[in-house]
């Protein structure tokens, strides 16, 4: 199988090899979420709910907040924002996002707006939004790091960085089983044991609050200010 | 819908990180210093340096 070659393996940076025992490469990601797009919003959709709900009040909403959402994917929080806040959604997947445009056009989201790019290399100034937003992307992207470092710095000093993901458990045993499996949940979008403090500390991202959230609650929600 | 004003305001070149400028009666995105190209499909900016053409 491709994606466990040598060369596969090499791939990503060295900082997210050190990370995880998985890299996948960038290609490999769109080509996943492109297949996935027609039903994300069905098996994704309902168990990473209440996750999401907990990070909108993270943000400390108001009037006029701009906020990125990197891996808008197929807009699934979109509808979730108060309508007076200014919503730009970005994804790699073409597919995502014109599911994401229906959902804008269908529900008269006039405050939110898309556009394709890679998150490693987001093509926005420093300092651009009041809160930058990644839900369920850090372990589905090749090079994390890097992603969050870009989050980092198109977000404005006393903004919010948020970033809800899976991390490797603490727990033994789970930490054990979630390594063996990696390389297989790759094949359904994501990475499972990527190691919450050694990301934190190659993204120098320094929270105000880390929790837990779903049901189960091996989700964790990361809440960072800009200095 | 057309590409929201207050984004194209913060847009930039992936390659170059220059502002870009609606050109082919806004159908695309033009970086100044590269001159690269960005298309716009179905009313969202495509700002992908393999996805871009080089234009004098």
């Amino acid at each position: 199988m491709a994606l466990f070659n040598e060369e596969t393996r090499r791939s990503g940076d060295a900082a997210t090899r050190a990370l995880s025992v998985t890299t996948v490469e960038l290609g490999f990601v769109e080509k996943v979420y492109q297949g996935i797009a027609s039903v994300y919003d069905y098996t994704y959709g309902p168990t990473l709910h209440p996750g999401r709900l907990e990070a909108i009040e993270k943000m400390a909403l108001g009037p006029g907040t701009h906020v990125l959402e990197v891996g808008v994917g197929t807009g699934i929080n979109l509808g979730l924002y108060p309508s007076k806040c200014r919503i730009t959604g970005i994804d790699l997947s073409s597919k995502m996002l014109a599911k994401a445009q229906g959902r804008i056009e269908s529900k008269g989201l006039l405050n939110c707006d898309l556009a394709e790019m890679d998150a490693t290399k987001l093509t926005f100034a420093d300092n651009s939004f009041d809160v930058v937003y990644a839900p369920y992307v850090i372990s589905v992207v090749p090079e994390p790091v890097k992603v969050a470092r870009e989050m980092y710095r198109v977000c404005r000093p006393g903004g919010r960085v948020i970033i809800l993901n899976h991390f490797k458990s603490a727990n033994r045993l789970m930490g054990w089983i979630e390594k063996i499996i990696s390389p297989m949940t790759v094949h359904i979008g994501f990475t499972a044991d990527l190691d919450l403090p050694g990301f934190l500390e190659q993204a120098d991202l320094h929270p105000i609050s880390l929790e837990k959230v779903n049901v189960p609650k091996m989700w964790t929600l990361i809440t960072v200010v800009k200095e | 819908m057309p590409v929201d004003a207050e984004l194209l305001e913060i847009l930039a070149c992936p390659a170059c990180k220059t502002p870009v400028v609606l050109v082919k009666d806004g159908t695309a995105l033009k970086c100044g210093a590269c001159h690269r190209v960005y298309p716009i499909k179905d009313d969202i900016p495509v700002m992908l340096i393999d996805e871009a053409t080089v234009e004098p």
